[in-house]
């Protein structure tokens, strides 16, 4: 670290490689954070967890399965602990089935509205999708989904539509409408269940969906049907060749290896060919053998995670659709909902729940960093702040746990009343 | 870059390790290693003239994942009752090469260069039977000609045309009805309910329960492998798991035989720490396998 400070000095180091170089070794190093702690409100298993909303980055909104929705200011602590020296960051408000149209049934799915905190929305088992004013913490729109609601996303990219897209019970895709509190679209192919649902990061208009018959698709609103279905036995070595003709013949081996069916309805895709549209409801190509569990774009929306419930983590390059067939070893994934998964910013990393810990692999390489355990019951979600390089996790043991890289504790210059007065001077924390 | 005598040591060890332990080798495998073999030798006489040019089109150096094979392919056990070719599982593969990426993506290279063939089997989540095509075509085969005075010719002819067809163009473990027909139809023939009940009977495809109409392929006779396979994997845990601090040095397990398994205890152990059951470790007194604790 102070070798690195001095090659900083003297010039060896360039000052962009040295910021990377210390994020990277603070990355590295996440453990569960000693100075930060959030007093869980919910008294039973936490079922989702947002961020961090991406305006400020300041706001966590968790939903638990009682039907309770929690919000928590994780820069500005409520309380703090002399013995410990931990912040306590309490609950702001929490709303759960006392509140007029509050959800009844376990909560599965939460989200900020992309624009700013005055708007989430919420969906839960008792088929409803919920759009709650922040500041009044009243519902204001309610949107009857008939079905099961297991997922839902708004896109953060959106200029010109304000659409929640749900994944519930039923093999449809329902798209809400806010401004028109109506339904604006239904999307259908899928083949059971739909577990997990997101708005691409590269694209407003472009919706990926993974289901529990396993199979990932991709949607244009824009159009009819889907365009894409991730394949896995579809597979590429690494990166896609080059469109150049003269230089893939060179290639040999790394050409894109990618097995097609004699299916005359799926398309043939080549990079600068013309996408055909149609395929059919019947193809039944797979992404996992098992149901999707999870789905995480990374943050330049050119490739994809997915986790299957056969315990697989599948790396996926989106444009050409193919598997890069990385190995994530020793994953452990089960169960008869969703897990949520995090990938740093620059995708180097990525978190996913496995039974009781959180397993840190890199993203390119498959190589599994560490498990963080601390968790007394099995985990469902994580979000990762970008800024402070923390990571959020909640699980069934009812707590929301904060892990972040180790830091070097100043036992002697630490005063105790300031850190007090800054807590208490800041009362009417409020932001614009 | 390795040295000329190195890279004949390394094959001819591979080698001599698939020679000792496999009582027949079919023709083309034992005329493509005479061949590597020779130019091998070749090679080592004119080294110190350094002909590069030679070693780039008569000699390449075969993969981590393909050593790793035909290493284990070689020290397959012998069973008696049944013929089935060796095969490896995936599982053993990754505990010998450690980088589980790498292994997928040469294992894809050497499934698209129809060397080997992968098949998922029925006993766990995530196991896969790896075996070579040469292997699986004389095994279809044999099956062939066992077959021959109870069946019709023209019913018989399903397997010339799985060998000649289907085998070399769907590389997944899976098939599906419609692809069936797709195939060959392209081809020009016509497959029927016969020709595939045929092909269940023979033991090369197998009933999907998730999915009708579709199809696992499968290696035939492997059904007392496969319980085998699996009994073994409970044997072996539970002699573990009964010990006070679930561990044993692994010179004392390879002595010990399984009373349920026809397969022998190196192929056992090999597989359950491909699959994370098992962990060794270093120690003054040898290596340890133990259950982890977490």
């Amino acid at each position: 670290m102070w070798q690195m400070v001095g090659r900083r000095e003297t010039g060896r180091l360039p000052p962009h490689k040295f910021r990377a170089l210390l994020q990277k070794t603070r990355l590295y190093s996440i453990e569960l954070a000693g100075h930060k702690e959030i007093a869980s409100a919910h008294k039973s298993g936490v079922n989702s967890l947002q961020q961090i909303d991406a305006t400020e980055a300041r706001y966590l909104l968790s939903g638990a399965a009682d039907g309770s929705v929690a919000v928590y200011d994780i820069e500005q602590a409520t309380a703090y602990d002399h013995s410990t020296r931990t912040s306590k960051h309490e609950a702001l408000f929490m709303v759960d089935k006392r509140v007029l149209n509050g959800h009844l049934y376990s909560v599965s799915c939460v989200h900020w509205y992309p624009i700013d905190t005055g708007i989430f929305v919420t969906g839960s088992f008792d088929n409803f999708v919920n759009v709650w004013d922040t500041n009044t913490t009243q519902v204001e729109l309610q949107f009857n989904m008939s079905k099961k609601v297991y997922s839902l996303s708004m896109s953060t990219l959106a200029t010109t539509h304000m659409l929640i897209a749900t994944g519930t019970d039923d093999t449809r895709i329902r798209l809400c409408d806010i401004a028109s509190g109506a339904f604006t679209h239904t999307l259908s192919g899928h083949r059971d269940s739909v577990w997990v649902v997101q708005w691409s990061t590269r694209s407003e208009w472009v919706l990926v969906s993974g289901g529990c018959d396993g199979a990932i698709r991709f949607w244009d609103i824009r159009r009819a049907g889907c365009y894409q279905i991730l394949d896995q036995q579809c597979s590429q070595i690494g990166r896609r060749p080059p469109v150049l003709k003269k230089s893939s013949r060179t290639h040999g081996r790394e050409d894109n290896l990618c097995t097609k069916y004699l299916n005359a309805s799926s398309p043939i895709r080549q990079r600068g060919q013309k996408r055909s549209f149609g395929i059919s409801a019947v193809d039944s190509r797979t992404a996992h053998y098992g149901s999707v569990a999870g789905l995480q774009m990374t943050a330049d929306g050119l490739h994809m995670i997915s986790a299957g419930t056969d315990s697989r983590l599948r790396l996926w390059d989106v444009e050409s659709g193919c598997n890069t067939l990385v190995n994530y070893p020793s994953t452990y994934i089960r169960g008869n909902k969703g897990i949520q998964m995090a990938v740093t910013p620059d995708s180097s990393l990525v978190f996913t729940p496995s039974l009781n810990a959180i397993l840190v692999y890199d993203v390119w390489s498959g190589h599994s960093y560490s498990s963080l355990r601390g968790h007394y019951d099995q985990v469902n979600c994580c979000a990762f702040h970008p800024q402070g390089q923390e990571l959020y996790t909640g699980s069934n043991d009812r707590k929301i746990l904060v892990w972040a890289p180790r830091r070097p504790i100043d036992i002697d210059n630490f005063d105790y009343e300031d850190a007090e007065q800054a807590i208490k001077a800041d009362e009417d924390a409020w932001s614009d | 870059m390795m040295k000329k005598r190195d890279l004949k040591s390394l094959y001819s060890w591979a080698g001599s390790i698939v020679a000792s332990s496999t009582p027949k080798k079919t023709e083309k495998r034992a005329k493509r290693e005479q061949s590597a073999t020779s130019e091998v030798e070749s090679l080592a006489q004119d080294s110190h003239q350094g002909s590069y040019e030679k070693e780039a089109d008569g000699f390449t150096v075969p993969s981590d994942t393909a050593v790793a094979l035909r290493m284990i392919h070689g020290q397959f056990p012998k069973i008696d009752k049944v013929s089935v070719p060796p095969f490896v599982l995936i599982s053993q593969v990754y505990s010998i090469v450690k980088d589980r990426t790498l292994v997928d993506r040469e294992l894809e290279v050497m499934k698209q260069d129809k060397d080997v063939r992968v098949f998922k089997l029925s006993t766990g989540q995530d196991d896969f039977a790896i075996m070579f095509f040469d292997d699986y075509v004389s095994q279809v085969n044999a099956i062939k000609s066992r077959l021959d005075g109870k069946h019709p010719s023209e019913d018989l002819v399903i397997f010339d045309w799985y060998i000649n067809h289907i085998l070399p163009i769907h590389m997944d473990a899976g098939i599906t009805d419609f692809h069936l027909e797709s195939i060959l139809s392209g081809v020009g023939h016509q497959i029927q309910e016969r020709h595939i009940s045929l092909l269940i009977k023979a033991g090369l495809l197998v009933r999907q329960l998730a999915h009708e109409r579709s199809y696992w392929l499968a290696i035939p006779n492997i059904g007392s492998l496969l319980k085998s396979l699996s009994q073994g994997r409970k044997e072996l845990l539970s002699l573990l798991n009964r010990r006070q601090y679930k561990e044993v040095l692994l010179s004392i397990l390879e002595k010990k035989k399984l009373r349920m398994s026809q397969l022998d205890m190196r192929f056992h152990v090999r597989d359950l720490l491909g699959s994370g059951q098992l962990f060794l470790s270093h120690t003054p007194a040898g290596i340890l396998v133990r259950i982890p604790r977490d």
